[in-house]
């Protein structure tokens, strides 16, 4: 049988090949303008497709290759990235956090930030070049030789050049538009999960025909294995365990060290959730893409009439239709092109940040993000080309995985690194050095030069424990990595670690414990950042910098807090290591954003390392969580505690702002927390300070104004101390404001009860003289017919007993402020009783322009003491009187509503003082000039209306007016079978 | 965390007991596509330890 594919021909497929890339292009475009719902394009699902990056050309070709030499082995592939997702919750997960806390994009990002050496990045950056190199050159091995194979010519070169170029200007539309290499990239994305689509459809569909069209369907398969294909397979190699092992573990780095497969999960924004979700849907899209491989190399066997020379390319042998030959290739163009955009892309920002930067730092650029993004552009294209040419170099090698072998082994030689980075705090930038250089060393010597040119290989140390037979790559893993182990264990244990390495170990570490210092820096606003970076980064960039952070942080431009400081500056630091790398922004930040080195010693940032347990709180886990609970149970305890509390580091600092104290000050702790006692607003700042500084004894009643009250605050101030403690003060604030209104009204009832008892003894000294003056004025009724002096004397007896009441109240008053006597309940017209009260007035009044108007009915009859209504409404038209101005008005009138009388005494004068509005009744409140009142005129008006079962309305001004004052009595009506309702004769 | 160390026991687990699998390779008493059977239910087991690790976590 013939299987041999029907030579195709090249201009087709360059045609069809440029006719793909055309089409991501359109998708690309269509996702930049809009045309592709955001919501789509931040799905899950392609987060998850895009991941499907990993699976390279070697996915579709090399592993028929390794089908074809191992068996099985070829799985390792899949298993171990598969099993590196698995543990996405223990390794991807703490990756995650620590390359988004900080900015990092590359794997040589990260461990320059946590071995806190530019020369780690560089030697990380140029391992990765070196190991991605065949890989890169994999992909367009397997376009031009696939080329060579379906055409049955040699054009494949020339053609997948054309390729590379196309790639590459993709790279460069979709991929460089921001220079910030930490931005996020929706459109990329959507174009790698479209070409994980077309790659994944092709493979299966392939795999469909060899499986529905070769055999019969998964039974035949068994039998032809049972049959015909039992001895082919018998003669398939089969991998030793150890070897296996080896695989999975080269195939496990690769899945998060491989600088594409870094990219897309920690320099992509993927979520957290997301990353978990990808520990089951990645390995389930590796699962599919697994699944045709045996079926293919079996049903390529089948139809072979001898053994296949190119079992890479076993995939054009299943079929003879174009059409199945056209979706292979393109499925093959998706895999390859795919991983060469996300290589050229985290490859050009590494060797940017690390070698390009490094050499050549941004001095004050006036286009500081051009410059970046035109370097980043150039080198996208330089990794891309240098791909190709790697491909035309190592053109002599047949296979695709020695050439996958030595980039996998290259890669592996940061896993040791890696794990020290997150598992131990010890490691350091030494050990790290020693053991890659090494290790690298030994696969570049064993593996990646072999390549280009022939070595000879002396006897390896490790040869002895390696069976006889055992292939170089095994050989060549196990010497480089456990050389790399070795040497990265040993000097790192005897070798010092810096300050800077330890406080990143902290920060990298699983279990770190974060230990932030809160240390003063010398840039004291916001316009000093700027101004400083500005010296680095040129006006324009700082500016936007330090916006930028500003923004992220939800900060404002004036602030001024040192804790807000600090994080704006871990924020531009974080920022620039996006855009430069973290090396370059360290430099920039520590020279041109120093902290401040006072006497003082630093002390730990609290508030930051407590946000950031809030933040982390649910990856907590057993003791860690329990004891997370207890400190937020203790948390909510200050935090709710019914009484003003606040901490003071011993720097000033202020830490902590409970909710009673917000309440109280009306200021929210998030905008105060963080900043000096000095500038907290006023009062707050003199008043704690003042408590600080008399730590020994509580401050009592200090008076404060807020919101526009006067308050009374006490203070008690301790001094933290004692064992593991960070220092510190704690200030209780107490509001006394309402026990001092207490206070005060008691001392004020006293005076009252004082007043009382003396007013009740001068009644009584009154009361013999006032009693001698109306018998005398009775006897000067006997004495005289005179008109006049009967008339004088009427009112002289009238006044005494006015008098008498005035005296009877007061003895009233200072007995428990109950009359003495029980209320009558007689007739009283209002109307009469109000022409009463006006002659009253009339007999005393010392302003003869007031007007007086009584317009009171004469039908409405009260119940009450008439003597003493009047006295009531005398009082209140004296009051009404004396507020008014010469020419003013006093209305008297009166009505029924809701079953009661109202009783109205109505002037424009001046209203009444609001500052004694809350406290009218109470006896002695008066504006009036001393000698003119005594105060106790409406006290008294307000005792006789409520023992009336009535009340008191004031309005000032009344409604629909601007000045005077209203004041209404509401009394009750007297039964409608009334008697003669009561009238004031003279006698009384 | 007890969803986690499920997780690396069935890892470390499968990384030492997977070389088993390459008795499989064009044996005619072993289903060709049991591997893949085996690899399915792992993933099963995995969305079922994602989703009481999600419960965990609320």
């Amino acid at each position: 049988m013939n299987v041999e594919p029907i030579p195709l021909n090249a201009s087709l497929l360059l045609f069809l090949g440029i006719g793909y890339l055309a089409l991501l292009f359109v998708c690309g475009a269509a996702a930049e303008r809009g045309w592709i719902p955001v919501r789509l394009l931040r799905h899950p699902v392609i987060y998850t497709l895009a991941l499907g990056v990993y699976a390279s050309a070697w996915a579709f070709y090399g592993s028929l290759e390794l089908a074809a030499h191992a068996g099985l082995g070829y799985l390792a592939y899949y298993l171990g990235a598969a099993g590196a997702f698995l543990l996405a919750p223990v390794l991807l997960v703490p990756i995650q956090r620590i390359t988004r806390t900080y900015q990092l994009a590359s794997l040589a990002d990260l461990f320059a930030f946590r071995f806190r050496s530019r020369w780690v990045g560089t030697l990380v950056t140029l391992v990765s070049l070196l190991a991605v190199l065949p890989l890169l050159g994999i992909q367009v091995k397997a376009l031009g030789d696939g080329i060579d194979v379906l055409t049955a010519s040699h054009q494949g070169s020339g053609i997948a050049l054309v390729f590379c170029l196309m790639i590459a200007a993709f790279a460069v539309f979709f991929g460089a538009r921001h220079s910030d290499q930490h931005a996020r990239h929706d459109t990329l994305l959507a174009t790698i999960a479209l070409e994980s689509i077309v790659k994944l459809t092709a493979i299966l569909v392939v795999g469909g025909v060899a499986l529905w069209g070769v055999f019969d369907g998964p039974q035949h398969v068994q039998h032809w294995l049972a049959n015909d294909g039992q001895a082919l397979q018998e003669q398939t190699p089969k991998l030793e365990a150890a070897q296996w092992r080896t695989f999975l573990l080269l195939f496990f780095a690769a899945a998060f060290l491989m600088p594409h497969l870094f990219h897309i999960t920690f320099a992509e924004g993927l979520s957290r959730q997301t990353l978990l979700q990808a520990s089951w849907t990645l390995p389930l899209f590796l699962l599919l893409m697994a699944l045709p491989v045996p079926v293919i190399w079996w049903a390529a066997q089948s139809r072979a009439e001898m053994p296949i020379a190119l079992p890479a390319y076993a995939i054009y042998m299943v079929s003879e239709h174009s059409g199945v030959l056209v979706l292979a290739f393109i499925g093959g163009l998706a895999a390859a092109s795919g991983t060469m955009i996300i290589i050229a892309l985290a490859l050009s920002g590494m060797v940017l940040n690390h070698i390009v930067l490094v050499a050549r730092p941004p001095e004050a650029r006036t286009d500081l993000y051009g410059w970046l993004r035109w370097l980043r552009r150039a080198l996208i294209i330089g990794v891309i080309i240098s791909g190709w040419l790697f491909y035309q170099s190592v053109s002599h090698q047949p296979d695709l995985s020695t050439l996958g072998l030595a980039a996998f082994v290259g890669m592996a030689q940061c896993l040791p690194g890696m794990l020290a980075l997150l598992y131990w705090p010890g490691a350091n930038r030494n050990g790290v050095i020693t053991g890659l250089l090494v290790g690298t060393g030994i696969w570049l010597w064993g593996l990646w030069l072999p390549l280009f040119i022939d070595l000879p290989l002396p006897s390896l140390p490790f040869t002895p424990l390696t069976p006889a037979d055992a292939p170089l790559w095994y050989q060549i893993t196990l010497l480089s990595l456990s050389v790399n182990i070795l040497l990265l264990i040993c000097v790192s244990l005897f070798s010092r670690t810096s300050d800077g390495e330890k406080s990143a170990a902290e920060a990298c570490s699983v279990d770190a414990v974060i230990r932030s210092k809160r240390m003063p820096l010398k840039a004291v606003t916001v316009t000093d950042f700027t101004l400083h970076l500005a010296q680095a980064l040129g006006d324009e960039a700082a500016g936007r910098e330090v916006d930028r952070a500003l923004k992220a942080l939800n900060l404002d431009s004036q602030e001024r807090r040192p804790y807000a400081l600090r994080r704006l500056r871990d924020r531009i630091q974080a920022n620039l290591s996006g855009l430069m790398g973290p090396s370059v922004a360290r430099d920039i930040v520590d020279r041109y954003l120093p902290y401040r080195h006072d006497e003082l010693p630093a002390t730990d940032d609290i508030h930051f390392v407590e946000s950031r347990l809030e933040a982390y709180r649910s990856r907590l886990t057993g003791l860690a969580r329990e004891l997370d609970g207890l400190r937020r149970h203790h948390r909510q305890t200050l935090a709710y505690l019914p009484v003003g509390l606040c901490v003071f580091g011993d720097d000033g600092e202020l830490l902590m702002w409970n909710n009673a104290l917000t309440e109280l000050s009306g200021i929210n702790g998030d905008s105060v927390i963080g900043s000096r006692l000095d500038s907290l607003p006023p009062p707050w700042s003199t008043l704690l300070g003042k408590a600080l500084h008399s730590a020994s004894s509580p401050l009592y009643k200090e008076p404060a104004h807020l919101h526009g009250q006067d308050y009374f605050l006490t203070l008690h101030t301790a001094q933290l101390s004692g064992y593991d403690s960070r220092g510190g003060s704690v200030v209780l604030i107490e509001d006394h404001s309402e026990m001092k209104r207490l206070e005060d009204e008691l001392v004020h009832a006293a005076r009252l009860a004082s007043i009382g008892q003396l007013a009740a003894g001068v009644a009584h000294e009154i009361g013999n003289p006032i009693t001698g003056i109306s018998s005398l004025a009775q006897n000067l009724r006997y004495d005289t017919e005179d008109p006049a002096l009967l008339e004088t004397a009427d009112h002289i007896q009238q006044l005494t007993q006015r008098v008498t009441r005035i005296v009877n109240t007061l003895v009233g008053f200072a007995h428990g402020g109950h009359q003495a006597l029980p209320m009558p309940c007689e007739p009283v017209s209002l109307s009469v009783i109000s022409e009463d009260a006006l002659n009253l007035v009339y007999l005393a009044r010392s302003n003869d322009d007031v007007r007086f108007f009584n317009t009171c009915p004469d039908d409405i009859v009260v119940c009450g003491d008439g003597q003493r209504l009047t006295q009531v409404i005398v009082n209140l038209l004296n009051n009404a009187r004396d507020a008014c101005q010469p020419d003013g008005q006093v209305q008297m009138s009166a009505g029924i509503s809701e079953q009661r009388a109202w009783w109205q005494v109505r002037d424009d004068g001046s209203g009444i003082d609001p500052s004694i509005s809350d406290r009218l009744f109470e006896p002695f409140t008066t504006t009036k000039p001393a000698g003119k009142g005594t105060g106790l005129g409406l006290s008294l008006a307000y005792q006789i209306i409520s023992e009336h079962q009535g009340r008191i309305d004031v309005a000032s001004p009344p409604p629909g007016h601007t000045c005077g004052t209203a004041i209404t009595l509401w009394l009750p009506l007297y039964p409608q079978d009334d008697v003669k309702p009561y009238a004031q004769n003279s006698d009384c | 965390m007890y969803v986690y160390r499920i997780v690396l026991f069935l890892v470390f687990g499968g990384y030492l007991l997977s070389p088993l699998l390459m008795n499989g390779w064009g044996n005619p008493d072993i289903a060709w596509y049991r591997p893949f059977l085996i690899w399915g239910s792992l993933i099963a087991l995995t969305i079922w330890l994602e989703q009481k690790r999600k419960l965990d976590e609320r």
